[in-house]
């Protein structure tokens, strides 16, 4: 009853943020604090909204912001099933390897810190100028953390699982499979989650930078948004950008947690 | 010493090394257990009965040597079962029951519903056959010890190691539990060494009891003489008490029981 | 006074918000906008520009103190001015909206876009035209006409940009809907373009100078002319726009503007060795390259050909406004067409 209560009240806490950060910005966008030209550079709920609408229903020369939006998944969930599979195949194999293990690490280490975008001409010469580059972008973003979350929560795996496991005759890849990454299961979710908001941003970004015309994505709509001035169609897109992520948040990555490390009492 | 034991250690020796240097903790050590057989151990703390029982696992390098039934052993094995101190020793992303019944499917091939009951069967022995569909963050410690042990009963091991498993227990559990080892080691057939550092726990326990010194070496060996179930007040209980807190805290044997 | 404060705060926060929506790392120079009253407080100007060769009046102008000096000549006062790099047209197209900046130097066609949306600017100068051109490197590709049924990909630079508005322009000219290639375009900084070019990913890049330069060096390629005869170098690429609040409300500082930026391109134009020794260094290129590279450049006051585009532009739906006449688009003392 007690706890019931408690979600309620954070929600109903999180409800009126939401509220006030959205009257906040219709005060600011409506006092005319910004000067003559508000309306243009600080548009109005009214005027997002109808934006909103509008990029679905017009789009940007025919091409509504739907085509826009499937382009990007598409390329994005390609990029997320390689990313988190390969993250689990390398750091499986640093188990394995204590050579692959160390040059794992300093594989992780170096390519975490190097932005995607700056890969681009690197990236362009190998795959040339296809949808791969952003596929190989979204990759980038989600395999290093992921990665490295994956081998801290290995290296973390309390001794007695392992001799547990090691009892019960699991050796090598079953050790691995039965031990190694359930016991890592809180950090292969968190490595999930921020694994997905970097690929997702790392995505607008490079399309942003990198946009094929013949498959435009979110990056390239926001792109010509603003090339044109379009403010409140921008804010429109981020918003609809925002409305993704949190449905991922809450529909895909809050299930997994709630049914496996919160089930199982590994996280609080 | 017996022909046929079904434990047999012979030389085991175990030097630990580390940045101060290297350390013996247990030198030539000779150990014969018999099939069926309660072995208490008690001993100070670092006297290596720990790593004893770590080493006889296979979870130690060691040199010398580890035989069950005439064959050396030198990995990890379900012949040689562990039960830890640590109540954290069940996978939390396994429901009580799939605790119980994990190692018996990586170890036999039998259809699912066989080592379901197999597992259930284990629990209901330990009392536990309530909690079967709850995960182990939910139990409390003196429940979880109960599941390892139905791990190692479910298994058929035909030697359990209890490295102090109700050590980190309260006195009202631990005496529960106590009995409920005394009635598996009475109806099952599993060999059983148990590391202790309660004198009171190897007597009511143990049909044998070892104490081992500071040096890692068999102070006194003997069986225990009482008749179970052992209380303090059954007759010769305050003589062993006496013989085996003197062993234990003096590091010798009193002058009147030596032999 | 405390509301202009505020003001000042959140136009500044609301443009930091969009450059980091951007993803550019725009270096916004000192908050506050232009003082309209002009009376006790000193005068100041902020003023946006871009990277490259094409900016190479806006060097010497910043080096020399000319704004400054013109300033001192004509009312016996000082006035600071602060020089803010920034990444696209786009930035500081928000950036005058925003009352941050009163002027900015930026492409023909966002500044087109800009007077279109009424981001509250005109016009006020012409700054350079600089070579536009395609290269190819397929041989099936040599004209326009054998681009217009192709799925080959074109780098440009963005959707929207000058170097779009050309391609557009160059289809038109030929009698090709102007937006016929639009799919085959692959938005792209000049130098990834280049790259991509070069090492074979894409069929054709349309670039501007000094890349265009470096690619006519390169034998595997060749050029369709017809891109560069869509809009030849003698036309406007990069004009300085003035917010009209500048041009209205103080009016010495606008006058100073203006001589400031025509003395900038009198003096590159007299002194162009030693202006390519002071640019250089910002461009990345040997003096020697530079100096071949400005020559190359038109570096003038006079606007040319801007109606014309932003005609192109209304007709063609870059831009959803039409204009009636060149005086839209620029300030009354701008002379061109």
């Amino acid at each position: 009853m007690n706890s019931k209560k408690k979600h309620a009240v954070s929600v109903i806490a999180r409800v009126i943020y939401v509220i006030a950060l959205l009257v906040i910005w219709e005060c600011v966008a409506r006092s005319g604090i910004l000067g003559p030209r508000s309306s243009l550079i600080f548009p109005s709920l009214e005027q997002i909204g109808e934006a909103f609408i509008k990029n679905f229903i017009k789009g940007y020369a025919g091409t509504s912001l739907w085509i826009y939006i499937a382009n990007s998944m598409k390329l994005l969930l390609t990029g997320l099933v390689i990313g988190i599979l390969l993250a689990f195949i390398l750091s499986g194999l640093s188990m394995v390897s204590f050579i692959f293990f160390k040059i794992y690490d300093l594989t992780v280490s170096v390519f975490d810190l190097l932005p995607g975008i700056a890969l681009l001409p690197v990236v362009i010469i190998i795959f040339g100028v296809r949808e791969e580059v952003i596929v190989f972008l979204v990759v980038h973003a989600v395999l290093w953390p992921m990665s490295r979350n994956m081998l801290d929560g290995f290296n973390a795996t309390p001794r007695i699982y392992v001799e547990a496991g090691k009892n019960m005759g699991l050796k090598g890849a079953g050790l691995i499979f039965g031990v190694y990454l359930p016991a890592a299961a809180s950090y292969i979710v968190s490595g999930l989650k921020s694994g997905w908001a970097r690929a997702w941003r790392g995505l607008i970004s490079a399309e942003m930078i990198f946009g094929i015309a013949s498959s435009p994505g979110i990056g390239l709509f926001i792109n010509q948004m603003r090339t044109n001035m379009n403010n409140a169609e921008m804010y429109a897109t981020l918003l609809v950008i925002i409305i993704i992520g949190v449905i991922v948040q809450y529909g895909i990555l809050r299930p997994i947690e709630v049914n496996t490390v919160r089930k199982w009492g590994m996280t609080k | 010493m017996s022909k046929e034991a079904l434990l047999q250690i012979r030389d085991l020796t175990k030097i630990y090394t580390d940045d101060s240097g290297e350390k013996t903790v247990l030198k030539d050590l000779d150990l014969d257990v018999e099939k069926s057989e309660f072995l208490c151990i008690l001993g100070p703390s670092g006297c290596g009965k720990s790593t004893l029982l770590r080493c006889i696992a296979g979870f130690e390098e060691y040199s010398g040597s580890v035989s069950v039934d005439g064959t050396q052993r030198r990995e990890p094995g379900i012949d040689r079962f562990m039960v830890f101190q640590d109540f954290n020793q069940l996978f939390p992303w396994k429901t009580v029951i799939n605790n119980v019944a994990y190692p018996l499917s990586l170890n036999i091939k039998a259809p699912k519903a066989e080592i379901k009951e197999r597992a259930l069967e284990a629990l209901n022995k330990v009392g536990l056959s309530g909690c079967k569909d709850q995960y182990p963050h939910q139990l409390s410690g003196g429940m979880k010890q109960r599941v390892a042990i139905a791990k190692a009963l479910a298994l058929r091991s035909p030697i359990i190691l209890m490295d102090e498993p109700f050590a980190a227990l309260d006195a009202m559990t631990r005496s529960g539990l106590q009995k409920e080892m005394l009635s598996i080691s009475e109806s099952e057939k599993n060999t059983i060494i148990f590391i202790t550092h309660n004198i009171q726990e190897a007597i009511i326990l143990g049909t044998r009891i070892l104490v081992f010194g500071q040096q890692g070496h068999i102070l006194f060996d003997e069986k225990n003489p009482m008749q179970r179930p052992v209380t303090p007040a059954s007759e010769g209980y305050g003589e062993l008490w006496e013989e085996l807190h003197h062993a234990l805290y003096e590091g010798s044997l009193p002058a009147k029981t030596s032999k | 006074m405390k509301k202009k404060l505020i003001r000042n705060i959140v136009a500044a926060g609301a443009t930091l918000c969009l450059c980091a929506c951007s993803g550019n790392a725009a270096t916004t120079g000192t908050e506050g906008a232009a003082d309209q009253s002009a009376s006790a407080a000193p005068a100041e100007i902020n003023i946006a520009y871009q990277y490259g060769l094409a900016y190479a009046p806006l060097i010497v102008c910043k080096e020399k103190g000319l704004i400054e000096e013109a300033y001192k000549n004509a009312t016996g006062s000082e006035v600071t001015v602060t020089w803010t790099q920034m990444s696209s047209g786009a930035d500081i197209n928000t950036g005058i909206a925003s009352g941050s900046l009163d002027v900015g130097f930026l492409g023909v066609a966002p500044a087109i876009s800009g007077v279109a949306k009424d981001v509250g600017y005109r016009i006020f100068t012409n700054l350079s035209g600089q070579e536009h051109g395609m290269m190819s490197r397929s041989t099936d590709i040599n004209s326009i006409a054998d681009l217009a049924g192709s799925n080959e990909q074109i780098a440009l630079v963005n959707i929207g940009s000058i170097q779009h508005i050309i391609l557009g322009k160059a289809l038109a000219d030929n009698g090709y809907d102007a937006h016929l290639l639009d799919a085959n375009i692959v938005a792209m900084k000049h130098p990834d373009g280049m790259t991509a070019l070069e090492s074979g990913n894409v069929a054709c890049h349309l670039t501007s100078s000094p890349y265009i330069f470096k690619e006519h060096e390169n034998a595997e390629l060749h050029e369709i002319k017809e891109v560069n005869a869509a809009w030849p170098v003698e036309n406007s690429f990069i004009v300085g726009v003035a917010s009209t609040e500048l041009h209205d409300k103080q009016p010495a500082l606008y006058e100073a503007l203006c001589s400031g930026i025509s003395s900038s391109i009198d003096y590159l134009n007299g002194n162009l060795e030693e202006v390519a020794d002071m640019t250089s260094e910002y461009d990345g290129n040997t003096p020697e390259d530079e100096l071949e590279y400005l020559k190359k450049g038109v570096y003038t006051v006079e606007t040319k050909g801007i109606f014309t585009l932003a005609t192109f532009m209304s007709e063609n739906g870059f831009v959803e406004t039409s204009f009636s006449g060149y005086s839209d688009l620029v300030f009354d003392n701008v002379k061109g067409n």
